[in-house]
């Protein structure tokens, strides 16, 4: 399967239960970074998606029961569960420090490789930097 | 004292409304915060290596009645020892600046000294700290908004916190009630922290929400929170000893370990060094403990 996440200049994911930020146009790519294939998200991230055109698969466990050829919004919860599941990993970074008491599970330096990386100005943020990792 | 304080958060809201409904205007401005629950500094555990504590389990102490969406800040009228007091506003779009911030130069806040120390970023150990940034409420050279903070509680303690709610606020075009406290012990002249709270209005903190005491302090520095004064955590002060230890430093890898850590036997002769003085010293020159023996 495919994880898509967000992350501050810490790996931070998320603080008090909560998602560090948020930006539109971050929505807006990881939707085409999808296409036709599903997109699981646990409940909490649904509202991010309203007035989007893309259907969501809420489910409070998508990581456990997502297909290889998903993609996956993870926002609150650690991957390393099913990381031999993952084929790919695709990044957005905030650019900014956030509080932080959820960190991303993943050494990217260690088994990932980064074959793209790219920078676009978020609707709230000055740059967002995209990278996608594969094994 | 307490009872007067209750009755100011109670007509604060109606005093709000009245200022709308007569002046018709869009942003207010204050001069006279509603202060908080003054917050213990029993409460608080002591510094370690975190630059905030959450308090309350990160929930804010905002009242139903506080929540509004119309855009206000207020800054408390300085104490008598020229000290700040709570800085409160309910942040919205219509208060973030539009132009690059001015100079802050010429304020002075209570405790104030320019004093340098090469292992802090920027060098600087303290910055005049807004309560409320900048980057919320464009209010720059404002007295009553402005501490004496050190670069670690402004950089890594405060300025997260501010760039979450400023981020959130710009995305959604929500509102955030923000109250930030500076809390002093007894009649110092320098804040020991301030409490920082924040709730977004529109979906009733689902956003934002979050409750913390930020810490000012400096690694490797103590500070004389009644005048501001500082000095190297290393050196003695007048009524004190150092504490002396031995470790045995690698030159090379900037670690220190315990002359009982295995990991010293694997340590190149030409970077090995041994060090008596204090674990602060060290920590200030850059060295890190070793992970194994952790000294």
């Amino acid at each position: 399967m495919n994880v898509m996440v967000c992350l501050d200049d810490r790996c931070g994911m998320a603080f008090h239960h909560r998602r560090q930020s948020r930006d539109r146009f971050v929505v807006n790519d990881l939707i085409s970074q999808c296409g036709e294939r599903r997109l699981l998200i646990e409940p909490y991230s649904t509202p991010l998606f309203e007035g989007f055109d893309k259907e969501t698969v809420a489910d409070s466990d998508f990581l456990s029961n997502a297909r290889l050829s998903d993609y996956c919004f993870v926002e609150r919860q650690g991957i390393r569960p099913v990381l031999s599941k993952i084929k790919q990993i695709i990044v957005y970074r905030w650019n900014r420090v956030y509080p932080a008491d959820l960190y991303f599970d993943i050494d990217l330096s260690k088994g990932w490789k980064r074959i793209l990386v790219t920078d676009f100005a978020g609707y709230s943020h000055k740059k967002i930097t995209k990278e996608i990792y594969i094994r | 004292m307490k009872a007067e304080q209750s009755k100011l958060v109670l007509i604060w809201p109606i005093l709000l409304l009245l200022c709308v409904l007569t002046a018709g205007c869009d942003v207010m401005k204050g001069s006279e915060a509603t202060e908080p629950n003054q917050l213990s500094l029993s409460d608080v555990p002591a510094f370690q290596d975190s630059p905030y504590v959450e308090l309350n389990g990160n929930e804010p102490l905002f009242t139903d009645e506080q929540k509004t969406t119309k855009a206000f800040e207020q800054y408390s009228e300085l104490d008598r020892l020229g000290r700040c007091g709570s800085a409160y506003a309910c942040i919205g779009r219509e208060l973030m600046p539009t132009e690059e911030r001015g100079s802050i130069g010429q304020i002075k806040p209570t405790g104030w000294h320019t004093v340098k120390y090469d292992f802090v970023d920027g060098k600087y150990l303290y910055n005049r700290c807004h309560l409320i940034g900048f980057q919320l409420t464009a209010e720059n050279a404002n007295e009553k908004n402005l501490i004496t903070g050190t670069r670690y509680m402004n950089v890594e303690g405060m300025l997260p916190f501010e760039n979450m709610v400023a981020d959130y606020v710009k995305e959604t075009d929500h509102h955030v009630l923000y109250r930030v406290t500076p809390i002093y012990e007894g009649e110092n002249l320098v804040a020991s922290g301030v409490e920082m709270e924040a709730l977004s209005v529109e979906d009733n903190g689902e956003g934002v929400c979050f409750h913390v005491y930020v810490y000012n302090n400096q690694p490797g520095v103590t500070i004389d929170y009644k005048t501001g004064e500082s000095r190297l955590s290393t050196q003695s002060s007048p009524d004190s000893e150092d504490t002396l230890e031995e470790y045995v430093l690698n030159t090379s890898s900037r670690k220190f370990h315990l002359p009982t850590c295995t990991s010293v036997n694997s340590i190149k002769e030409e970077n090995k060094e041994i060090y008596q003085g204090s674990r602060d010293k060290l920590m200030a020159e850059g060295y890190e403990p070793c992970k194994n023996c952790n000294p």
